[in-house]
């Protein structure tokens, strides 16, 4: 009983690993199309024109991630102290799944979260999404 | 006799490789003119000769992102890189100008080489839009200037002088498409090169050729 407990627990915590490194990966790829060509592949942004990911508070807000993803932003924002004011594009041709791997990405990669942002995350953010 | 003939004939032909060999050295590469060629017939001492007319950067009048008039005075007696973009490109403009940088930074202060990145996008590239721009890539001073003008002139000198494509395009993302091309253009305003604009490849190629083209120069 004990043992199959064991084996449940683990296969799930497998399966759990599994799931974050497949969304990391497609993530990757996803981020690699669709936004690093301002935010570049290090995530650091380009001078005063794009602002970084890397070390932006925004990732600790998965709905807000999710919500400019889809959405763009035209107001500006403030990151590591400095002011960017440049809109950025939306992306509406984007699924639920895509955005939820983006946000797994950049999450996993630059807040070091352990696991993946589930779709079901991402579909009750896009609902509420503010104009930002 | 005939042994020291050999002998003389071998040490003639190691010689001429020689020569050849550091003559091959001595020459310094030079890069092709581009674009399309024309000819022209003209007299010279009665004799009829062939000229070529080579693909040749037209005057031109745009204003820069500090709201001045450039022609092409200001290239004058400068060799310069030049390109197309617009300000609120999400695609391939973000990566050329990081890699434009590159050329800027390679150059900077260098009198004899300018950087000019046309916007395709007038109507909203305003010459504030761009100063703004140009201040937040970190671009200071006259050496990079970012030109603005009328539409139909900027598309013109990029199809027909740069062999650029550059036109609107309301499928494509951002609603126009342009190449990533970065060219290379001499003193005589003829095209010299052109490069991926888009990759550290191509980038480093063009700061390659542009010291090859300024040791053409160096007499």
């Amino acid at each position: 009983m004990l043992a199959s407990f064991f084996i449940f627990m683990t296969s799930c915590q497998s399966a759990q690993e599994l799931k974050s490194e497949q969304y990391f990966v497609e993530g990757y790829q996803l981020y690699t199309t669709h936004c690093s060509n301002c935010h570049q592949a290090d995530g650091k942004g380009m001078s005063n024109l794009y602002p970084p990911i890397n070390g932006s508070a925004a990732l600790a807000d998965k709905a807000f991630l999710a919500c400019i993803i889809q959405n763009g932003m035209t107001d500006k924002i403030k990151v590591g102290g400095r002011d960017f004011n440049r809109p950025m594009p939306p992306n509406k041709k984007l699924t639920d799944i895509e955005i939820a791997e983006i946000v797994s990405f950049v999450t996993m990669k630059w807040k070091k979260d352990s696991t993946f942002t589930d779709i079901e995350t991402v579909q009750a953010a896009l609902k509420n999404c503010k104009v930002y | 006799m005939m042994k020291l003939n050999a002998c003389f004939s071998n040490l003639l032909a190691f010689g001429l490789i020689l020569f050849t060999f550091s003559n091959c050295g001595n020459s310094e590469r030079k890069l092709p003119i581009l674009g399309e060629r024309d000819w022209t017939k003209k007299t010279v001492d009665g004799k009829e000769v062939v000229d070529t007319v080579y693909n040749t950067i037209p005057p031109f009048s745009f204003v820069d992102q500090k709201g001045d008039t450039i022609t092409e005075k200001v290239v004058e007696n400068k060799i310069y890189v030049t390109d197309f973009f617009f300000t609120t490109c999400p695609t391939i403009c973000p990566v050329m100008k990081r890699e434009m940088i590159k050329v800027y930074n390679a150059y900077k202060g260098n009198p004899e080489v300018m950087i000019l990145s046309h916007s395709i996008d007038p109507e909203h590239d305003t010459p504030q839009v761009l100063n703004t721009y140009a201040k937040d890539l970190g671009v200071e001073g006259n050496q990079w200037l970012f030109l603005t003008g009328q539409k139909e002139k900027i598309y013109e000198i990029g199809q027909n002088s740069y062999m650029s494509t550059a036109k609107e395009d309301k499928t494509a993302d951002g609603g126009y498409i342009h190449s990533g091309a970065f060219i290379l253009v001499d003193k005589d305003k003829h095209v010299r090169g052109m490069y991926d604009g888009t990759t550290d490849e191509g980038t480093q190629k063009l700061i390659a050729d542009i010291e090859t083209l300024l040791s053409e120069y160096k007499k």
